[in-house]
């Protein structure tokens, strides 16, 4: 493979470059804000993979540990950590999808990318809002 | 061609498959798990017992979570990739990685298949 990029660019064009990446002058599009939602939320899982196994294993131990877990998991601060994880879980699973529909060039043109953008946080809202009414109603 | 794309002369391709067959396989998991949750409710301990009894539901949730660690591995590798330019550095988080993933598996296996 040869590289055909030009070595020297123009003058102009290197004028006008910014000196350093501001991230609060940038103005991220909704495509990119789902994109980094998705690395974040796939960071947040990865995260909480061993509390998982943990409550797996306290709960499936006995009885005992079983009422335990339950209550944990039924204290106001937990179920507020619940709501957020399983917001996590919902826009990580919309996006994936999204992703999967792309690699099979499904909707892929800007246009059709941004709308999609659009139904991925909208779907991940709901289903984060359902499990807000399971845990509080 | 695409079966030659898949061969070890190409490793970015194997892992992009990769990520994506797990990811579906995790994907149809979660909506079999939830399937199942809100038919059965398990709500007493028992009933809990009785829900991870199937030797079906084990060998699936085993899975689900060998795919898991697959899909984790790719994901956090890349993050560190974009984000730990220093190779040495990068190179001790990814030993941490692999280490922690093979203990979940371990952790989950005694969990899902002999426990």
């Amino acid at each position: 493979m040869q590289n055909n990029e030009p070595k020297i660019k123009s003058e102009a064009k290197q004028k006008n470059r910014p000196k350093n990446l501001n991230l609060t002058t940038i103005r991220l599009p909704i495509n990119a804000l789902v994109s980094i939602l998705h690395r974040a939320t796939g960071c947040i899982l990865f995260l909480i993979l061993p509390a998982i196994l943990l409550l797996l294993q306290l709960s499936l131990s006995s009885a005992q540990h079983f009422e335990m877990v339950v209550s944990i998991l039924h204290s106001p601060f937990t179920k507020l950590m619940l709501l957020g994880l399983a917001w996590a879980f919902f826009h990580h699973f919309f996006a994936g999808i999204r992703h999967l529909a792309m690699d099979v060039h499904w909707m892929t043109t800007l246009m059709k990318a941004r709308y999609t953008s659009k139904v991925t946080l909208v779907l991940g809202a709901l289903a984060t809002f359902i499990v807000a009414l399971k845990l509080w109603f | 061609m695409v079966i030659d794309l898949l061969t070890k002369r190409y490793p970015g391709m194997r892992a992009w498959l990769m990520q994506r067959l797990t990811a579906f396989a995790m994907a149809a998991y979660s909506i079999m798990l939830l399937v199942r949750i809100i038919i059965l409710q398990p709500a007493v301990y028992e009933e809990w017992l009785s829900f991870f009894q199937p030797i079906w539901f084990r060998i699936a949730s085993w899975l689900f979570w060998i795919c898991l660690s697959v899909h984790a591995w790719l994901g956090v590798r890349d993050v560190f990739k974009d984000y730990v330019p220093d190779y040495d550095i990068r190179v001790v988080l990814l030993k941490l990685l692999a280490t922690l993933l093979w203990a979940y598996i371990a952790w989950a296996s005694w969990l899902f298949l002999v426990r």
